[in-house]
């Protein structure tokens, strides 16, 4: 007998054992990507007492238990240090054969308190010593609303495909967004009869209005402008109005200096986050002090 | 020891025809005992004595014998272990087939949540949850900015990617009491680590890793943009493309192609901005006297090296030049 009856019947042996890898390997991801456990339902039966009583004190189980918990521990302090938030994720293996991988993901969260929803393809390779990995049709859907500016660095990054890059910038324009409102915030607390936020805490200007000068306002306005490659740059802006009657030459003399005291200071585009609470401080308290 | 017991086989073997044939001879009286004492020993020749020759042959005939029928026994199980090893596999393929259809079956169907009837396990759904968050985590990664609490601090991961490709990470182990502190690194040597700890470290931490994510992302992507123009315009490219390790200076050569004549262009490419990809001067020459004739030519390669990855630019510039070819 000769050996070719046996490669016969060795070489099915492992075609078989590569099927059952891959179809064992596909059973636990479908099994794991359509199954869904509420966190109730997850705190629930970690402390079900069955659990407990199951495996007393020793073993793997605990072990689980202090898995679950580290790794929530881990979670939760990236969530909060850089402010992206994942609400759902939900990822299907779309091929999975030899040392190649495709899974398709859906996610969705708040990048500080703005909205992302996203979906991509990621091609996981393993090579001799690490694992590669690549992004491919990358598809982001951003609430423009107040962020119109962003369209174009989306689409950018949807080119690219560059994920990465999508983030970072992502996470520093809405941080620059995030000291905005802070900023305004602040001022609106500390000047209330003067600062007013016509579109709220969310928008992108801010108006003084002194009510001993009527007709008169002072409006601030910091876009965020987000260019293509994402890079966030917060531009400044003065915009007076003057009342069209003639106002009176003391009201006049008041408002021009207020003005050009102001308009110094705003001119010199102060792009550090400090620089413009000051700046900002300044002009505020330049008004009160005038008046 | 087989041998041994199948010689003793033999032995009791060829004692048995023997006697017989002693027997049936009838007259003749060939004493048996001799040859049952006799003890065969191999190796050792007989010669003359033709009985013991013949006998010796039929030793070995049969030890052969024994032999090739051990041989099939082993032939024969070995088949039969494959072939029940077969039919196990089989079984269990078909199984896994059967359960996967019916999981994508449900699927379609949409019969509310996968959960089994009965109530699921304590373990199922913990090892769901550990699965799932960290799944979590893997898109942290993605991220650029992901990371892990340790005894003294937390242990930053900055990712890194150019274009859709993440290549490699980076390690900053952080302790956190009395003040914030370096532990450990993978950062290499040339990127100014230092400086950048120096100035954010202590007041924002955020700062720090994102100035930090910068520097190493266009790090890397200059490297990346490098590595795919050795690799795929090795045969365009004269000699060698030399860069630093910061990869913020790149020089190559290559040929150009006017009026049916050919000039070496020689590229000096300084990326001035360590957070940018992009150079800030392409500097191209020529030999001298070819400049006047070139200029317009190495003007638009310049313009192309500084606003194109630099793969993709010389892509362009070399099938333009195939195409006026």
């Amino acid at each position: 007998m000769d050996n070719s009856v046996y490669q016969v019947y060795e070489d099915e042996i492992q075609l078989l054992e590569e099927e059952i890898k891959l179809l064992s390997d596909k059973y636990e991801d479908i099994q794991q990507e359509s199954t869904f456990f509420s966190d109730e339902e997850v705190l629930i039966k970690l402390f079900q007492r069955e659990f407990l009583a199951e495996h007393k004190g020793h073993g793997p189980p605990l072990d689980l238990k202090a898995e679950l918990e580290s790794l929530q521990r881990d979670l939760s302090f990236l969530v909060k240090f850089t402010g992206i938030q994942i609400t759902s994720h939900s990822k299907k293996t779309l091929e999975k054969t030899g040392n190649r991988t495709v899974q398709k993901h859906r996610l969705s969260g708040n990048c500080q308190s703005l909205p992302f929803s996203l979906e991509f393809q990621l091609l996981e390779v393993q090579n001799k010593e690490n694992v590669s990995a690549a992004i491919t049709d990358l598809s982001i859907a951003i609430e423009s609303g107040q962020h119109s500016e962003l369209s174009k660095f989306v689409s950018r990054a949807e080119e690219n495909g560059n994920l990465l890059m999508f983030f970072r910038n992502l996470s520093s324009y809405a941080e620059w967004c995030e000291h905005r409102r802070c900023t305004f915030l602040h001022f609106k607390a500390k000047y209330p009869n003067i600062v007013t936020l016509p579109e709220g805490q969310e928008g992108d200007h801010i108006i003084l209005r002194n009510p001993q000068l009527p007709g008169f306002e002072l409006m601030i306005v910091w876009k965020m402008h987000i260019d293509e490659e994402g890079t966030t740059t917060p531009v400044l802006d003065l915009l007076p109005k003057v009342p069209q009657q003639e106002p009176s030459h003391a009201n006049r003399w008041k408002w021009s200096k207020l003005l050009s005291c102001t308009s110094t200071m705003f001119y010199l585009k102060a792009l550090a986050k400090m620089q413009v609470c000051l700046l900002l401080g300044s002009s505020l308290g330049a008004e009160e002090s005038i008046y | 020891m087989e041998e041994e017991h199948n010689s003793n086989e033999k032995e009791n073997a060829l004692c048995g025809r023997s006697l017989t044939a002693a027997s049936r001879d009838g007259g003749g009286r060939m004493p048996a005992a001799p040859l049952a004492q006799g003890k065969v020993e191999r190796g050792k020749v007989y010669s003359g004595d033709g009985v013991l020759g013949y006998l010796e042959m039929l030793e070995a005939q049969a030890h052969e014998l024994g032999l090739k029928q051990e041989e099939k026994e082993q032939q024969e199980k070995k088949l039969d272990r494959l072939k029940a090893r077969v039919q196990e596999l089989r079984a269990r393929r078909d199984e896994l087939r059967a359960k996967v259809e019916l999981q994508e079956k449900r699927l379609l169907d949409k019969e509310g949540v996968m959960a089994d009837p009965a109530q699921p396990s304590a373990q199922t759904v913990l090892e769901w949850k550990v699965k799932s968050l960290k799944a979590m985590l893997q898109v942290f990664y993605l991220t650029g900015i992901s990371g892990k609490l340790t005894k003294q601090g937390v242990c930053f991961c900055i990712s890194t990617a150019y274009e859709g490709t993440y290549l490699d990470s980076y390690y900053v182990d952080l302790l956190i009491k009395p003040l914030v502190k370096i532990q450990r690194h993978s950062v290499p040597v040339f990127i100014p680590l230092e400086q950048i700890a120096k100035k954010y470290l202590q007041t924002d931490i955020r700062r720090f890793l994102s100035v930090l994510s910068d520097h190493l992302n266009a790090y890397v992507g200059r490297r990346h943009q490098a590595d795919q123009l050795e690799e795929h315009f090795s045969d365009h490219i004269d000699g060698t493309l030399q860069r630093n390790s910061l990869c913020n200076l790149l020089v190559f050569n290559y040929t150009v192609s006017s009026n049916s004549k050919t000039f070496p262009f020689n590229v000096r490419l300084l990326y001035g901005d360590l957070c940018c990809s992009l150079p800030t001067e392409a500097i191209i020459s020529c030999t001298p006297g070819t400049l006047p004739l070139l200029a317009e030519m190495a003007a638009a390669h310049s313009n192309a090296f500084r606003h194109m990855a630099l793969h993709k630019a010389f892509d362009s510039l070399i099938n333009a030049k195939e195409s006026q070819n």
